[in-house]
């Protein structure tokens, strides 16, 4: 082995992942030439300065939250082999509200989102403090999107329903950005998500409803009911354990308030 | 019934063989976002992925390869949706453009003890921030977290010769920057 052929092993040789007759090869080479000897030994220390680097562990808040997750769904594989259709989240309300960006999408099928949403929900609402931003003030909240997407959320006011506003966050489901606004009535919380640009001819999964003069599609999902409907390039989604007519009270006024936001 | 069992034991398990990879997903995603929030968010989505799939995953394979594999993938997606160029950065990570033999020797011929020395804590952190993704990605895996050869190749879905010449890039490259580092750190104490 000469030193341009060892120079090509060379970093293979420090990590020992050589085979066994290149590895003598070049130990046999380094023996002899102290150029490449102290190029590996460089080599070596500096791989010893980055496996020396501090290991920094997931916050004990978010480790909990992922234990949690894991656990969750096996207890949700319990209930649906057992009763069919969870009752797990009677408490929670989940009201998703979803832009969605598809850029690669060819009009086929859109991804289970609403199931992602959902798993996302179900996670958060196990948290104390779901929200990364916590505020019940909605030009607040608003504007903390603004700042961290750039996008014009609209923050709908559902308190006249007893439907308080808790805060926000930034997330993902299935490969799409999600903001997501969160409420809550009484014990009841309330997440609202949103993605920007949805492929428009992708089919929505569910069984078709209208109210007042607007049409939505109606599924349910792990105990919990979701609405959602497509507004010209967004998606929206409303998922909760209440009954389809606050859903839909609850989706009038998120369209009214986007219609009140165009206007402005 | 014996569905309920099977599948109550499958998650189970996933706790078992997942959870002592939380930290170095966690670590990873960091390195890939620099966001706490996003790679909170990054991991909890791999997270729910791997459960979800969990039934795919061969019990005799290689777990952080695995889990490692969907975080790279979810994050790839998230860049793709964001609009940025990653192929074309991952193309120019194997270009022979991308850092010269030059440059290589520039590095080598530093003398390595005061090299060494003069790396502060944070610096790796920092000169790492600079690198493109595919040599962050392949330091952070090969380098940080240990993975042997084989498994950055699966993580990465690449050959092992990609991974080994990007290593070498990678480490490169690293070193330059952290050479440079290491020099602003003797300027600011010379002109104290």
């Amino acid at each position: 082995m000469n030193c341009r052929e060892f120079d090509a092993r060379l970093h293979a040789f420090v990590d020992g992942e050589l085979d066994a007759g290149p590895m003598a090869d070049a130990e046999a080479h380094v023996s002899t030439c102290p150029d490449c000897h102290g190029r590996a030994d460089g080599q070596r220390r500096f791989r010893q300065l980055l496996r020396q680097q501090p290991k920094e562990a997931a916050p004990a808040e978010f480790r909990a939250r992922m234990v949690a997750l894991a656990r969750r769904e096996r207890t949700r594989k319990k209930v649906r082999v057992w009763l069919g259709t969870p009752a797990l989240a009677a408490a929670v309300l989940l009201l998703a509200f979803v832009l969605m960006a598809r850029s690669l999408s060819t009009g086929g099928h859109e991804p289970d989102l609403v199931g992602s949403l959902v798993d996302k929900h179900l996670a958060y609402a196990q948290l104390e403090g779901p929200a990364e931003f916590s505020s019940t003030e909605r030009p607040a909240v608003a504007a903390w999107f603004r700042q961290r997407t750039g996008l014009r959320v609209p923050v709908p006011d559902l308190s006249p329903a007893g439907i308080q506003l808790v805060g926000a966050r930034i997330a993902e489901a299935d490969q799409h950005k999600v903001a997501y606004l969160l409420y809550e009535k009484g014990h009841v919380l309330m997440s609202v998500f949103m993605v920007p640009e949805v492929d428009r001819r992708a089919p929505l999964a569910g069984r078709p409803m209208s109210f007042r003069g607007q049409e939505y599609v109606a599924e349910e999902r792990q105990g919990l009911r979701a609405v959602s409907w497509r507004d010209g390039q967004t998606l929206f989604s409303l998922v909760s354990t209440l009954d389809y007519n606050a859903l839909l009270e609850c989706a009038e006024q998120l369209r009214a308030e986007r219609a009140r936001e165009a206007r402005l | 019934m014996l569905r309920w069992i099977r599948d109550a034991g499958q998650v189970s398990e996933f706790e078992g063989v997942a959870l002592v990879h939380l930290d170095l997903l966690y670590r990873a995603a960091l390195r890939l976002t620099h966001n706490r929030a996003e790679a909170e968010d990054l991991v909890q989505e791999t997270w729910l992925r791997a459960l979800r799939h969990f039934d795919q995953f061969d019990p005799g394979s290689n777990c952080r390869a695995w889990l490692l594999t969907i975080l790279r993938n979810a994050f790839l997606n998230r860049l793709r949706r964001e609009g940025r160029e990653i192929l074309e950065s991952d193309m120019a990570a194997d270009g022979s453009g991308a850092v010269r033999l030059e440059e290589a020797s520039v590095a080598h011929s530093n003398p390595e003890e005061d090299f060494f020395q003069t790396v502060l804590h944070g610096d790796v952190d920092r000169a790492l921030r600079t690198l493109p993704l595919p040599f962050r990605l392949v330091v952070t895996l090969a380098d940080l977290e240990g993975l042997t050869y084989k498994e950055v190749a699966q993580v990465l879905d690449c050959p092992i010769g990609t991974v080994m010449s990007r290593l070498s890039r990678a480490r490169q490259l690293l070193r330059k920057e952290l050479v440079t580092l290491a020099r602003e750190h003797g300027y600011s104490e010379e002109s104290r």
